[in-house]
């Protein structure tokens, strides 16, 4: 299992160099969405069900779906993947870089990360999911500062793009 | 290092060097800045799992409300862009004219 979980991880890693290695938009899109699965994975793997569950739900359900619409924008005739011309160098070049890294710095085999709630037995609810519901208690402060937040945001995002006479974008 | 902390440092930093290298899209430096977000969220999850301090589990929720505000005004821009300049790439936004 441990030995999974490093699969898991190493394929994390082997996303990103899909994404920073500059394919088309549609393809780093399609990296990101790999990392987002695998790393997804990795954290139940490790024993956090519930922050497993809201990264696949709420990162790879709702914010890479409009990165993909999103990518309509960035429409190419013909879109690069990792194995033509600059974006396979680069590909190689960042496996290279990592190789070496993992040579250098990979070990620590004797002392593995343990899971959260191992060698605890007759629990009613697990370890993160306990954590989460401090949030709506004592921890309401940050859950208000969060909602206002994000309603800030939308105003933001309704200034940026409305583009009459008032708004930020007064060239249309 | 840990094979857990190798790996998201270096996923870290593989977003890192993406976003600071290659710029032709703007939408391939947002994808970076999301693949830091995912790996910061990753490494605030398994500090959470592995220290089995639970009552920190709701910092990566958290992150991961502040990462959605960051992407929704990264795609505003890039909304924006494609309206004034017809394309997202940013050669296009270092012209004098629109």
């Amino acid at each position: 299992m441990l030995y999974f979980l490093d699969l898991l991880l190493l394929s994390l890693v082997v996303g990103l160099v899909g994404v920073a290695s500059n394919p088309a938009p549609y393809f780093a899109a399609l990296g990101l969405a790999v990392a987002a699965g695998v790393g997804c994975g990795a954290l139940v793997g490790h024993g956090g069900s519930l922050v497993g569950l809201m990264l696949f739900l709420i990162y790879l359900g709702g914010m890479l779906v409009v990165f993909a619409y999103s990518a309509a924008l960035a429409a190419e005739p013909f879109p690069e993947t990792w194995g033509v011309g600059s974006v396979k160098a680069y590909v190689l070049m960042y496996l290279l870089g990592v190789g070496v890294a993992v040579w250098w710095f990979w070990g620590g085999y004797g002392d593995h990360w343990v899971v959260v709630d191992e060698f605890k037995e007759f629990f009613v609810v697990r370890g993160d999911v306990s954590g989460v519901s401090l949030m709506y208690s004592v921890g309401g402060g940050m859950l208000v500062v969060c909602a206002w937040v994000l309603l800030l945001c939308l105003f933001v995002v309704l200034e940026l793009t409305r583009g009459l006479s008032r708004g930020a974008l007064r060239a249309v | 290092m840990t094979p857990v902390y190798f790996s998201f440092t270096s996923a870290f930093t593989l977003g890192l060097m993406g976003l600071a290298f290659h710029r032709t899209h703007l939408l391939s430096a947002l994808l970076c800045l999301e693949g830091m977000m995912l790996s910061l969220f990753i490494a605030l999850a398994l500090w959470m799992l592995q220290l089995e301090s639970t009552t920190f589990s709701a910092a990566p929720i958290l992150l991961l409300a502040f990462s959605a505000c960051e992407a929704g005004a990264g795609l505003a821009l890039l909304v924006a862009t494609a309206r004034t300049h017809g394309t997202d790439r940013l050669q296009a936004l270092n012209l004098l004219q629109c």
